[in-house]
């Protein structure tokens, strides 16, 4: 995976921005719309994940759509436009196609955002974000963090002890195995209370539990993040606007029905384009920033 | 000014009697670097955890414990935390968080620093230490000795005036323990904190320290700087002669009863000095004259003859006698041939070409440094892992191929890097009993065979007590006891004397050296250059996948440069082939006089 630009901002823009271009996806069921947004999510899933983000996009995501889509109009029979009858009798109308086309469009196109979500908010950023809301469970993620690691190495290292005199749970025959597992288990336990009296020590002696403790990052809100945040409320505002303005929506059932095009929902349109592909755009800007320098020395 | 004033301070953990520490008295002063010593179980880290309220542990205490002149009760918690610094044994039981960037601020957040503090003191530390090439990593990515430096500097974050150790290295190998006495060296040489340390590795601590203070027992026996205590023991002819570095030791079996005329010496070049000054010249074209007079340069392993015991040496000769007919594959407990090993596909290749074999009833040492795939090696023979290229055999047979109880039982017999993770039961005498339940013995001979082996480990006092609450050296007898219970005729150890204090060593040097004598084979692996010179017979250097040199101990060891014991490096100017403390203590003493 290569060096994000957009993971390089302050988690706080990074978790607005997910929600934003989530919550979005979700409601807005126009077609120009879904079609920005799935535009946005696979530009972004491919540069952050690369090839392999192809890969999972065709193998996976391309089936998902096809079979959702031709599986709504066989169960959903409602709309006006009545194409043809199923030999069961029931009709498959245009609107449910098309419905069906639009329903899982939404839902590949949330998935792809969510493999972007998941490349750029790493465990630290969200437990940073909700860490200010809530320290004592913050540390306690940062805790968890560090134990299952350590919990899972001692018991391999036990495992392999118990298996050099042939008392590991994958010798013998079961009754023996669930015995000798059983037994690991239980000397795991005793074995992590016994450390965490240590642990225990180590944080108390580090004063942990005095008041008004404080939750320290190295995350921090600058000028760049502040400006990528004014651009982004911006591009809300009118995404906003145009949705109180029903230009976002779409009717299917009974019959389709959208606005016509104006030059209100075009600008709303061009802001939704440069919203979804806002990472993409200032990875590619980075980018050439970097090769103009590059090539001026 | 005195940082703290200790007076007539007594303490009994509850249910006892006998006194944990008895009657110290003890100032230490402002900037001063004072080492503790004593063995397993004297109360050492019960003296340092008397120095922090919050760590001290529950019992009968009187006297008082004086913090820059008032009681330490007085100093509210806060100061208590900024101020003292603790480090804990166990590099990983000390790291609380996941991130090394968290660990460095969690004190400071604790204190409740702002943003701004923490992160210029987290900054600062971490440059001090040297941690910002991994200052983002995971915790679980660091090496021992990274964490243990980890947890120093997350202490010094809080630029605490005093800071305390409790044998902080005990669980580091030999260079990343070097590393880090260095740095804490370099804290109290460079910001002036007093620095309050155990150590049982006293080579490296002692040079550093201003003062010694010796426990034995719970009381304070030596409380001196470092040459006068060293005088002090020798003269005493304490036990504890054993855990000093070696020119020390040395010293005090060579001057014994005579008075001293020259300041005892403490490192490799102070001993190699002195040696010269004592023999009269220092001229290195006599050492082979010397050598010659000693007869050890025409026969390497007479070395051997000299120290061992007239057992050993028999054993030696048995072993020397068979060399010629050693070449029969039969003979072969352990073999590798060619054996090539990764852990992943696309991995680097950790054992390389690795073509070894130890024969049966040999005593073998391989020595390495971290990472050279030494534990690899023993993973290997015990068929935990597998070769992708080349052979393992043990005793001729493969052994990730052959059924566990087959391979286990009167076989090979493997004592674990760490003792604890072989114990599974309440008690030591419920995990001894368990490893004979599936045997189809009598209850009277398992009964004879639980007492032989509870006597061979001098388990008596501890069969009733939790395996986790035995001290190190405990813990790494019972779990022998466990593995001889298989009656192993091979028997495997991976970092044997990790964490073991000289007097522990020495005697699981003389248990190997007994099992030996039985005809067990056994392979160690160990930094622990020390103890395999002076218990193994052969040695073998593992390097980069590797072995690239075996030898009988003696010769090998006079032969390396470097990677040799301290004795050797000390004395070898004149005897080459001297390479325990007790060879050069011999050749001294028959010929000084």
């Amino acid at each position: 995976m290569r060096r994000s630009a957009f993971a390089a901002y302050h988690p706080f823009v990074n978790f607005v921005y997910f929600a934003a271009v989530l919550a979005f996806c979700m409601l807005w069921m126009h077609p120009v719309f879904q079609a920005i947004s799935l535009l946005g999510a696979v530009v972004n899933a491919v540069l952050l994940n690369g090839r392999r983000a192809i890969r999972f996009q065709l193998r996976f995501m391309l089936p998902l759509f096809v079979i959702m889509a031709a599986a709504n109009p066989m169960f959903s029979h409602a709309g006006v436009t009545i194409l043809f009858y199923m030999k069961d009798g029931n009709p498959v109308t245009l609107e449910s196609i098309l419905y069906g086309a639009a329903a899982s469009a939404m839902y590949v196109t949330v998935i792809v955002w969510f493999s972007c979500y998941n490349a750029v908010m790493t465990s630290d950023k969200f437990m940073y974000l909700f860490g200010r809301i809530m320290p004592a469970l913050s540390l306690i993620f940062a805790m968890v963090l560090r134990f299952v690691p350590r919990y899972m190495h001692q018991l391999k290292v036990i495992s392999d002890a118990q298996a050099c005199i042939g008392r590991d749970y994958r010798q013998g025959g079961w009754i023996r195995r669930a015995r000798n597992g059983i037994r690991m288990l239980s000397i795991m336990t005793t074995w992590a209370l016994e450390n965490a009296i240590e642990t225990a020590d180590s944080m108390k002696s580090r004063g942990y539990g005095l008041p008004n403790r404080t939750s320290f990052s190295i995350f921090r809100f600058d000028r760049r993040d502040r400006r990528l945040s004014a651009c982004m409320a911006g591009l809300l505002l009118v995404l906003v606007l145009g949705a109180a303005s029903g230009a976002n929506a779409i009717r299917y059932f009974p019959s389709v029905h959208v606005q016509a095009m104006t030059a209100f929902s075009v600008l709303v349109y061009a802001a939704y384009l440069t919203l979804c592909l806002l990472p993409a755009l200032i990875q590619t800007w980075e980018d050439w920033k970097w090769k103009s320098i590059r090539s001026r020395n | 000014m005195e940082i703290y004033t200790i007076k007539e301070l007594n303490f009994a953990f509850p249910g006892q009697d006998k006194a944990a520490l008895a009657n110290i008295n003890l100032t230490i002063e402002e900037g001063e670097f004072v080492a503790i010593c004593g063995q397993s179980g004297c109360g050492k880290s019960t003296l340092l955890r008397q120095l922090k309220t919050i760590l001290t542990p529950h019992g009968r205490r009187s006297g008082t414990v004086a913090y820059r002149g008032l009681p330490l009760e007085e100093a509210d918690r806060r100061t208590q935390a900024a101020d003292i610094g603790f480090v804990l044994q166990q590099p990983d039981n000390g790291i609380v968080t996941d991130k090394v960037w968290h660990e460095l601020a969690f004190g400071l957040e604790s204190l409740g620093c702002d943003q701004r503090t923490i992160r210029l003191r987290v900054a600062e530390t971490a440059s001090f230490f040297g941690i910002q090439n991994w200052f983002h990593k995971p915790v679980s990515e660091l090496s021992g000795g990274q964490k243990q430096l980890l947890n120093l500097a997350s202490v010094m974050a809080m630029q605490p005036s005093v800071l305390i150790l409790d044998e902080p290295t005990s669980q580091l190998d030999p260079i990343a323990a070097a590393d880090f006495l260095a740095s804490v060296g370099k804290i109290n040489r460079e910001l002036g904190t007093t620095v309050i340390l155990t150590e049982h590795r006293l080579e490296e601590a002692l040079p550093l320290a201003d003062r010694v203070i010796v426990l034995d027992q719970g009381t304070m026996i030596v409380n001196d700087s470092p040459r006068e205590a060293s005088a002090k023991l020798a003269a005493m002819q304490h036990a504890m002669i054993a855990a000093m570095p070696t020119p020390v030791q040395v010293y005090s079996a060579v001057e014994r009863g005579g008075e001293r005329q020259v300041p005892i010496p403490l490192t490799v070049k102070e001993g190699r000095q002195w040696l010269d000054r004592m023999k009269g010249d220092s001229v290195g074209g006599l050492m082979m004259e010397s050598d010659e007079r000693d007869g050890s340069v025409l026969d390497p392993y007479a070395s051997n003859f000299a120290t061992g015991s007239a057992r050993r040496a028999a054993i030696w000769n048995s072993i020397l006698n068979r060399k010629s007919d050693a070449a029969k594959a039969d003979s072969a407990a352990v073999a590798f041939r060619d054996v090539w090993f990764k852990y992943e596909r696309e991995g680097p290749d950790v054992i390389k070409d690795l073509s070894f074999e130890v024969k049966k009833g040999q005593f073998c040492c391989i020595v390495g440094g971290n990472g050279t795939g030494k534990s690899t090696a023993l993973s290997l023979i015990s068929g935990l892992l597998q070769p992708y290229r080349g052979k393992v055999t043990i005793n001729g047979r493969n052994p990730a191929a052959a059924r566990a109880s087959e391979l286990f039982t009167n076989g090979l017999g493997v004592l674990p890097q760490n003792p604890q993770s072989l114990f599974v039961k309440k008690t030591v005498g419920l995990d001894l009993r368990e490893m004979l339940s599936d045997t189809k013995l009598t209850t009277e001979h398992k009964r004879a065979k639980l007492d032989a082996v509870i006597r061979f480990a001098e388990l008596e006092s501890l069969l009733g007590k939790h395996p986790y609450d035995l001290s190190g050296g405990e813990q790494q007898r019972a779990a022998l006891a466990k593995v001889l219970l298989l009656e192993p005729r091979i028997l495997l150890l991976d970092e044997p004397t990790k964490g073991l204090d000289g007097f522990f060593k020495a005697k699981l040097g003389r248990y190997l050296e007994r099992l030996n004598a039985d005809g067990v084979t056994i392979l160690l692996v160990s930094h622990d250059i020390e103890f395999c010179a002076r218990y193994g017979q052969i040695g073998a250097m593992f390097f980069d996948g590797a072995i690239i040199s075996s030898d009988y101990v003696k010769p090998f060891f006079a032969g390396n440069g470097f990677y040799t014991t301290a004795a050797n490096r000390m004395a070898r100017h004149r005897w080459p082939n001297a390479v325990t403390a007790e060879d050069v203590i011999a050749r001294c003493s028959s010929k000084s006089r």
